[in-house]
C-alpha cells in the first residue's frame, strides 16, 4: 500500500509538472547550429549516459572547451545510468525546466521523436551528415525532418581465449560459422574435466545477439506492412535462425537463461567460457575491472584473463548496430546553442577522440579510418559494415521495456515453449504493441 | 488483577492513557473543554495528508478516465477523455486476472507463513533466558533495519547462478549439481526465494510485536490452569491464543497490506525487470504505467488495486475500533 502510494505520488508529480507548462507548436522551425550565436550568461545542460564519463570524459571536456571559446556559454553535462533513465527522463521533460540536450539509445530514439519531444535539426550543418551510419540515423526521421545527430556505435564481435585457442589446437578466429561451431567443440573437449566450462557464454536473455543470428538465415522481427506492423519472428527463415542460436546456447552455453548480457565481461573474466559475443570495448572490460565500480577515477585492477583475449568478427552474423543519437530538446531555451554544442561533439575531431577510446564513429566515411587508427577496434568497424538494427517504429521501445523477447527467448531456452511457439507468441506480442494506437 | 484484559489495549490504544488496576480513569470523563482542539492539532496533518495523499489519488482516478501517454505527458495537453475504456481494457485483459491472482495466492502463503513463525519465535522468546532473549532481540532488530532494497540485492547475489553462494553450498553436498543452477526459471522455485526473502524480513516486526503481546498474558491463570492439568498446547489455545487475537488479528492485517503491495522484493530480484511470471499488482501497474508509458492504464490498474485493498482496510480500521471500545 505504501509503495502504491508512492508510486501515485511520483505520479502526480510527474503530472502537476505536465500541467505547469504551455503546449508546444507542431510546426517549430528546425533549429540551426551553423549561425554566431552569442551565449554570454548562458548555461548549457547536457545529459549524456555514463559511456561517456567512464570512457571518453576527455572528448566531452575538449568539445565543451571548445563550444565555449566560440560562444561563450557554459556547459554543464550530468552522467546519466542506464537502468531507469527513461522515466526520470519522462518525468524531467514534462517539467519546464529541462535539459538542452540529451543522448538516448538509438532504439530509444524513434518513441520520443513521434511524441515531439525533441526538436528538428538541420542535418547539414554537421560534419560527416551525408555518411551517418543508417542504423543511427534512421532513428532521428520522422515525416521527411531529421530529430536527432548520430553519436556513436557499437558494433558486437567474437571475443575468445587466445590461450585455450592455442591449447585447444585452434589456429585463427573462426572464419565460418561451422567452423566457429567445431572450435566450440575443440574447447569443450580440451576442457572436459571442468564441469563449470561453456565453451560459449550466451546468457538466455539477450536479444541482441538471438536477433543477430535471426537475420543471419534471413528472418527479420518485424515488417512494416502499409501503416501496419507485422512481426516476422514465426516466418520460416526466423524461426531456422532461432532455432540455430537455440542449439548454440543450449549446447555450449553454462549461462544462466533468465541473465542477460549486461555483466557478461565481468562472468567471462572468471575464466569459465570460451567465447563471447559482445561489444568490441567489453574485451577491455574483461580484461580489467575498476577497483571501485562506483568511482570514475578508480584505478584498473587485472582479471584472470588479462592478456588473453582477442576479438574478430562473427562469421556469418550480421551485428546488431547499437549506439546512441544526441538531441535538442523541444522545450530547451537554448536550442541552438544546443546544436552548437552537438556540432562541435560530434565533429571529426571528437570522433577522433571516440576512435581513440574504442567507439566506433557515427559515420561510414568515417569506419575506415577507424579500423587503421585504432587496431582494438577493427574487427567492430569491420562487423559494423554488415549491420542491422531493430524496427524503426514509434512503439518499438515498448516491445524492449515489455520484455517480449527476452521473455520468449528464457522460454525457449528452457524448454517451456518450442521455438515455434516461442516465436509465434513473441509475433502475437510484437503486433499488439508496435499496433497499438 | 482480577480481570483479564487484552494486551492490545495497552499497545495499541495510544491514546487511551492505561493507569495501574482498580484506578480506571475513562478519558471521556475529563469533559468536553474544546471539540475544536482535537481538530485544531491535527491540522497539520491533515493538510499534509491531503497534499500528500489525497490530491495524488484524485488525480490518479482523474487519469484513469483519461488517455495519456507520452506525447500528452510531454506537451502538457490534456489527454482525450476515454470513460471507462481504461477499465474495460484492464478487467477484459486474462493477463492482469493472471496477476492478480497471483499476488492474492502470494499474500496468503506469505501471511500464513510469516505470522506463524513470528508467533512461534515470540512463544520461544518467552521460554529462554534472558540473556538469548536480548540476542535475539538485537539480531532482529538488524533484520529490520535492513532497507528492502539492501535485502533483496543481497537476496539476489546469494541466489546469483554464477557467483551465488546458495548454489555453491548445495552443490557440495555428495552427488548433487547446483553449479549454475538458475532459481528464476522454474516460477515456483523463484517465488520460493521472494517468499523466504520477504517472510524473513517480516519476522522481525511479527515476533516482537507478539513478543510484547504474550508478556502481557497474566502468570497466574497459566499457573492456575497447570494446576489444573491443562496441557500446554490447551494453554496457548485455550488461554493465550485468546488474549493474543487482537493483537494477531492487527499484526496479521498489516501484514496482508504490505506483502499485497509487494513491489521492491520481486523488482530487485529480477534487475528491474520482473518476467511476466514474477509480475504483481504493484509491478506490473509500474510497468504499464512509466516503463511503456501508458499513464492512464496504470493508474486504471492502481484503482482497481486501491478498491481490492480498501476491503482489508476496512477491516483493519474496524478492528482498530473495536480494539478501541473494549477498554
Amino acid at each position: 500500500m505504501k509503495r502504491k502510494l508512492v508510486a501515485v505520488a511520483a505520479l502526480a508529480a510527474t503530472l502537476l509538472g505536465a500541467a505547469a507548462c504551455g503546449s508546444n507548436d507542431d510546426d517549430s522551425p528546425t533549429t540551426s547550429a551553423s549561425g554566431p550565436v552569442d551565449g554570454k550568461g548562458k548555461t548549457l545542460k547536457v545529459w549524456l549516459m555514463v559511456d561517456a564519463q567512464s570512457a571518453w570524459k576527455g572528448v566531452v571536456d575538449d568539445a565543451s572547451k571548445r563550444f565555449t571559446d566560440a560562444t561563450g556559454a557554459q556547459v554543464t553535462v550530468e552522467y546519466q545510468q542506464w537502468a531507469n533513465h527513461l522515466t526520470k527522463l519522462d518525468a524531467t521533460l514534462a517539467g519546464s525546466d529541462v535539459p538542452d540536450v540529451v543522448e538516448l539509445g538509438n532504439t530509444e530514439f524513434p518513441k520520443y521523436v513521434f511524441s515531439s519531444a525533441f526538436a528538428a535539426i538541420n542535418p547539414g550543418d554537421y560534419e560527416n551528415s551525408g555518411t551517418w551510419l543508417q542504423g543511427l540515423k534512421g532513428a532521428c526521421d520522422f515525416e521527411g525532418k531529421t530529430y536527432c545527430v548520430p553519436y556513436y556505435a557499437g558494433a558486437r564481435v567474437l571475443i575468445y581465449r587466445t590461450d585455450l585457442f592455442k591449447s585447444a589446437g585452434i589456429a585463427a578466429a573462426p572464419k565460418s560459422y561451422d567452423e566457429f561451431l567445431a572450435d566450440a567443440d575443440k574447447l569443450q573437449a580440451a576442457k572436459k574435466s571442468d564441469s563449470k566450462f561453456g565453451a560459449v557464454y550466451m546468457p538466455g536473455q539477450y536479444w541482441y545477439s538471438a536477433m543477430s543470428w535471426v537475420k543471419s538465415t534471413g528472418g527479420d522481427i518485424a515488417k512494416q506492412d502499409g501503416d501496419k506492423w507485422v512481426g516476422q519472428l514465426s516466418q520460416p527463415a526466423s524461426v531456422q535462425g532461432l532455432q540455430r542460436w537455440v542449439d548454440l546456447a543450449k549446447k555450449y552455453s553454462k549461462a544462466d537463461p533468465t541473465k542477460n548480457e549486461n555483466d557478461q565481461a565481468n562472468i567471462f573474466a572468471q575464466g569459465e567460457a570460451g567465447m563471447f559475443y559482445g561489444n568490441a570495448w567489453e574485451l577491455g572490460a574483461a580484461e580489467q575491472i575498476k577497483k571501485d565500480p562506483n568511482d570514475p577515477n578508480s584505478p584498473l585492477v587485472d582479471t584472470k584473463v588479462k592478456g588473453k583475449l582477442a576479438a574478430a568478427p562473427m562469421p556469418e552474423v550480421p551485428s546488431f548496430l547499437g549506439g546512441s543519437n544526441l538531441g535538442v530538446t523541444e522545450k530547451s531555451q537554448n536550442k541552438e546553442l544546443a546544436a552548437a554544442w552537438i556540432k562541435a561533439f560530434t565533429d571529426s575531431t571528437s570522433m577522433a577522440g571516440l576512435i581513440k577510446a574504442n567507439a566506433l564513429p557515427n559515420a561510414t566515411a568515417l569506419l575506415d579510418k577507424a579500423a587503421t587508427d585504432n587496431p582494438a577496434i577493427a574487427p567492430a568497424a569491420l562487423a559494423a559494415k554488415s549491420s542491422w538494427f531493430p524496427p524503426n517504429a514509434e512503439k518499438w521501445a515498448d516491445v524492449e521495456k515489455g520484455n517480449i523477447l527476452q521473455t520468449m527467448l528464457t522460454d525457449v531456452l528452457t524448454g517451456k515453449k518450442s521455438v515455434a511457439d516461442g516465436a509465434k507468441w513473441a509475433d502475437d506480442q510484437i503486433n499488439t504493441t508496435l499496433n497499438e494506437s | 488483577m482480577s480481570v483479564v484484559e487484552s494486551p492490545a489495549t495497552r499497545r495499541t490504544g495510544g491514546s487511551t492513557p492505561h493507569r495501574a488496576p482498580g484506578h480506571a480513569h475513562r478519558p471521556r470523563r475529563r469533559g468536553r473543554q474544546s471539540a475544536a482542539t482535537p481538530w485544531l492539532l491535527a491540522i497539520p496533518t491533515l493538510i499534509l495528508l491531503a497534499g500528500l495523499l489525497g490530491y495524488p489519488l484524485i488525480r490518479m482516478i482523474v487519469l484513469s478516465f483519461q488517455n495519456m501517454r507520452l506525447r500528452e505527458l510531454l506537451s502538457g495537453r490534456t489527454p482525450p477523455w476515454v470513460g471507462f475504456d481504461n477499465y474495460t481494457k484492464v478487467l477484459g485483459d486474462s493477463v492482469f486476472w493472471t496477476v492478480v491472482g497471483r499476488t492474492v495466492l502470494f499474500t496468503v502463503v506469505c501471511v500464513i507463513v510469516s505470522v506463524l513463525i513470528g508467533l512461534g519465535i515470540a512463544l520461544l522468546m518467552r521460554r529462554v533466558a534472558r540473556g538469548v532473549r536480548l540476542l535475539m532481540i538485537v539480531a532482529m532488530m538488524f533484520v529490520w533495519a535492513l532497507p528492502q532494497l539492501v535485502a533483496a540485492q543481497i537476496f539476489r547475489w546469494i541466489t546469483d547462478s554464477d557467483f551465488g553462494v546458495l548454489n555453491y553450498l548445495i552443490d557440495k553436498l555428495p552427488g548433487v549439481n547446483y553449479q549454475n543452477h538458475s532459481w528464476f526459471v522454474n516460477p515456483w522455485q523463484g517465488w520460493s526465494v521472494i517468499t523466504t526473502l520477504v517472510v524473513w524480513a517480516g519476522i522481525p516486526f511479527l515476533a516482537i510485536t507478539l513478543n510484547a503481546g504474550l508478556t502481557q498474558v497474566p502468570k497466574e491463570l497459566i499457573e492456575a490452569a497447570t494446576v489444573d492439568g491443562a496441557t500446554p498446547w490447551q494453554v496457548l489455545r485455550n488461554i493465550t491464543l485468546p488474549i493474543l487475537k487482537p493483537l494477531i488479528t492487527i499484526v496479521t492485517t498489516l501484514s496482508v497490506i504490505w506483502d499485497f503491495g509487494l513491489f521492491t522484493q520481486n523488482w530487485a530480484l529480477r534487475d528491474g525487470h520482473p518476467e511476466p511470471q514474477f509480475q504483481t499488482l504493484a509491478t506490473y501497474s509500474y510497468t504499464q504505467a512509466f516503463g511503456q508509458s501508458r499513464y492512464s492504464l496504470g493508474s486504471a490498474i492502481s484503482v482497481i488495486t486501491v478498491l481490492l485493498m480498501l476491503g482489508v482496510m476496512a477491516f483493519y480500521i474496524r478492528q482498530m475500533f473495536k480494539i478501541g471500545e473494549v477498554d
